[in-house]
């Protein structure tokens, strides 16, 4: 019989060759084209303009500015819509409760396009569509991204040692008290993780903002896309896709997602989603 | 740019190579087949089997007659067509672009000329409208290109969304109009909508031009000519004009769309909806079998765009199968077939195609006494299609009685009249420099501005999440307030 031996290393590969072939080369390609241009035979030479042309560019800044905006509301409303949820989920005394989260977030996993197309029917009925633009682009993004946003808080409010609160309530503490010094210090991880998996991608989800907007308001996901199909300038699309990534990187840096804290082993689960 | 296209045409060409041969090492009929790689639009040919409604899948039919094999694939805009040609060249035998990209691609030597045999004796040469075939010469296309479908631009409309809407709609400007306020929509497409934003402000002009052939102080041909100089000018100042308009129309109308215009106009979301008349078809008939509602479509004055969708053979590809191809579909019944299964309008005519299809689909079916009074009632008009039927425009030889409700119907989407074409402009295709300026004033239509109300609501969020945070932090006291019953308040000697 032949016995394999696979050492650490080998067992990377595979992983390490997708990697490579679907990630790393196509970023770097990215950033190839986003600071290069192209002479009339088409060489690629070395240039800034695209940048300059990005931050010089009234509508551009404008657009960047129209995904903040949705983004930072969308992130909010989320969060306000999916604490409470969560917390009752994972504080109920109940046994079964992954039923009812299931109850949740199964619906969810119904075809994105689909609930979408549904979302416009029904906003049609309300007599919002083509009247609030913003207001049903941003419940598109809310109904879309909300279990990315109950489902880290979840598992944060879940793992939280329940003697912390029995110990705030023998020392004295109100719910109030007990909520703003305990409860949600010990759910920040879950916060954190839910608010950049929402605020990321309502910047660029344009099929909502498409769909529910009527095409009025372009973000910046719409932006690229044009930049690649009507536009034929790859150039200025990969750079607008660079200025995606810093952007998800400061978040990340602020919202404190490369912090390796021992002590918050406890929310890996919920950094996880 | 050039290396990395072809190391990925390479790439791709190694993939396609590695699986072609498998599945030749798989079949080993022993005789290689011949193949044609067809690109072409999304749901632009019938390829679908139904005895019931009389549909023959076309490319499995071509297949079975010649014994070659047909790889199709489909893209969604010219753009995207063009890229992928340009990433992989080489690699199609026939694709179907539109006028204005079949300009840009003869312009840069893309295409593959037609044998002088099948420009004049297929089945094609011997079909087409004399109408389309004209238009093909003048702009020089017909040596590397011919025609597939064409149409008109305009506007289907709700009839009943308004007294005067029939006379409104005769208007490039009725978008402004307050009565349909967020009732209309236009092209997410910058070619599209530049037109229309040109036959807005230059109507005036557009309007004098009009006046001066309708008095015969122009030829039809010197109108037409003098329209299409207007509808494609591209210097500075009537960009800007386009991008102020479109700005200001943007205000008054429901949106931007490219397919879901026609199924909100059957759903009656919308009353006006600016399309091309192959959707208007569509969308007229699916009113009607959905729940017997009319929907109608008018080309307004003045100015319209005709378009076509063309097969052109990119360089290096098979002309002699391509040819095959095309003289295949370019039969009466597989045209009639065609154009029923897609709802767009073939540009070849013939007899069998004016009887079966025009005659049989449109012709009023009263006569003698009942016509006359109909025709006096006015519920029967006589509509002129010799120009596109007959070598001579004015023959009058293809005229026939239709019902008056059929001009702004089913008949005048597939058919426009004499008076329509005659003003209407052909897309040109714009230098780079206009093209790069008029992508600038688009991005720029399309750009949204920041509300205020989501920056009072962000400003208040950020306000209340810092007060909420200093009170955590340094409020303690206040917040906490008494404490619960049976416990007191210590202070804490650390801190």
């Amino acid at each position: 019989m032949v016995r394999f031996h696979f050492s650490r290393k080998q067992l990377c590969i595979p992983y390490a060759v997708f990697l490579t072939l679907f990630v790393i080369i196509p970023m770097l390609l990215i950033l190839l084209y986003a600071f290069t241009g192209e002479d009339a035979e088409g060489n690629l030479f070395f240039s800034f303009s695209n940048f300059f042309n990005f931050f010089s560019s009234t509508s551009k800044l404008q657009t960047l500015g129209v995904s903040l905006t949705i983004a930072f509301i969308t992130t909010f409303f989320s969060l306000i819509i999916a604490y409470p949820v969560a917390y009752i989920l994972a504080r109920s005394g109940w046994k079964r409760t992954y039923v009812l989260l299931m109850l949740f977030i199964v619906p969810m996993w119904l075809n994105f396009v689909l609930r979408i197309t549904a979302l416009r029917e029904l906003l049609n009925i309300i007599g919002f569509l083509g009247n609030y633009d913003y207001v049903n682009t941003v419940i598109g993004m809310v109904y879309d991204f909300l279990p990315f946003m109950i489902l880290p808080l979840y598992n944060s409010l879940q793992k939280m040692d329940n003697s912390l609160l029995e110990a705030a309530n023998d020392l004295g503490a109100g719910p109030v008290h007990t909520f703003l010094h305990v409860t949600l210090p010990l759910s920040m991880p879950g916060i954190l993780s839910g608010v950049t998996m929402v605020f990321m991608p309502s910047m660029t989800n344009y099929v909502v903002s498409e769909t529910l907007g009527n095409s009025n308001i372009t973000i910046l996901g719409k932006m690229i896309e044009e930049y690649f199909s009507t536009y034929d300038d790859m150039h200025m699309g990969s750079l607008i896709s660079i200025i995606l990534l810093v952007i998800i990187f400061i978040t990340m840096l602020v919202s404190g997602g490369f912090k390796q804290n021992a002590d918050e082993s406890s929310a890996r689960g919920a950094n996880l989603w | 740019m050039r290396k990395i296209q072809r190391l990925l045409a390479l790439a791709g060409a190694a993939v396609i190579a590695l699986s072609s041969s498998l599945l030749f090492a798989a079949c080993a009929d022993g005789e290689e087949k011949q193949v044609l790689r067809i690109y072409n639009w999304e749901d632009y040919i019938c390829n679908e089997d139904d005895e019931e409604a009389g549909y023959v899948d076309l490319i499995a039919a071509f297949e079975e007659a010649y014994d070659c094999e047909v790889e199709y694939s489909t893209f969604g805009t010219n753009e995207n067509m063009y890229n992928e040609l340009k990433i992989n060249e080489g690699s199609y035998d026939l694709v179907c672009p539109s006028d204005y990209m079949i300009m840009k691609m003869i312009r840069e030597g893309m295409c593959e000329p037609f044998t002088e045999e099948f420009r004049t004796s297929s089945l094609y040469a011997q079909n087409v409208s004399p109408y389309i075939r004209g238009i093909f010469e003048e702009n020089g296309w017909d040596k590397y290109a011919i025609g597939y479908m064409w149409g008109t631009m305009g506007f289907m409309y709700n009839p009943e969304a308004g007294d005067t809407i029939a006379e409104d709609v005769q208007s490039w400007r009725v978008l402004e109009n307050e009565k349909y306020r967020k009732k209309s929509t236009l092209k997410d497409s910058v070619r599209d909508t530049y037109f229309y934003a040109l036959a807005c402000v230059y109507e005036e002009e557009l309007a004098a031009l009009a006046a001066e052939y309708e008095d015969g102080s122009l030829s039809e041909t010197e109108y037409n000519a003098a329209i299409t100089a207007v509808m494609n000018r591209t210097d500075e100042e009537t960009v800007e004009k386009a991008r102020v308009y479109l700005r200001e129309v943007k205000k008054n109308i429901y949106g931007f769309e490219v397919d879901s215009g026609k199924n909100d106009m059957v759903t009656g979301k919308i009353d006006i909806n600016f399309c091309w008349s192959g959707d208007a078809a569509y969308g007229i008939y699916e009113a009607g079998e959905e729940d017997g509602s009319t929907l109608a479509y008018s080309v307004p004055d003045y100015v319209s765009n005709i378009w076509f969708d063309g097969w052109v053979i990119p360089k290096g590809g098979n002309v002699d199968l391509a040819e095959k191809f095309l003289d295949f579909i370019s039969s009466p019944d597989y045209a009639m077939m065609n154009m029923d299964y897609i709802g767009y309008t073939s540009v070849l005519a013939g007899e069998e195609i004016y009887e079966n299809w025009v005659l049989d689909g449109y012709a009023a079916e009263e006569s003698g006494e009942e016509l006359q009074s109909l025709i006096d009632a006015g519920e029967i008009i006589e509509y002129d299609l010799s120009y596109f039927f007959d070598d001579d425009p004015d023959s009058g030889a293809y005229a026939f009685y239709a019902y008056a409700s059929e001009k702004n119907g089913m008949l005048g989407a597939q058919y426009p009249d004499n008076s329509v074409v005659a003003r209407c402009a052909v897309m040109q295709f714009f230098e780079e420099d206009a093209n790069n300026r008029i992508n600038m004033m688009w991005e720029d239509v399309k750009g949204a501005e920041i509300p205020i109300p989501a920056v009072i609501l962000i400003a208040v969020i950020l306000i209340a999440g810092g007060g909420v945070y200093l009170f955590t932090k340094y409020g303690n006291d206040w917040l906490r307030g008494k404490p619960k019953k049976g416990y007191e308040k210590v202070e804490n000697k650390d801190k």
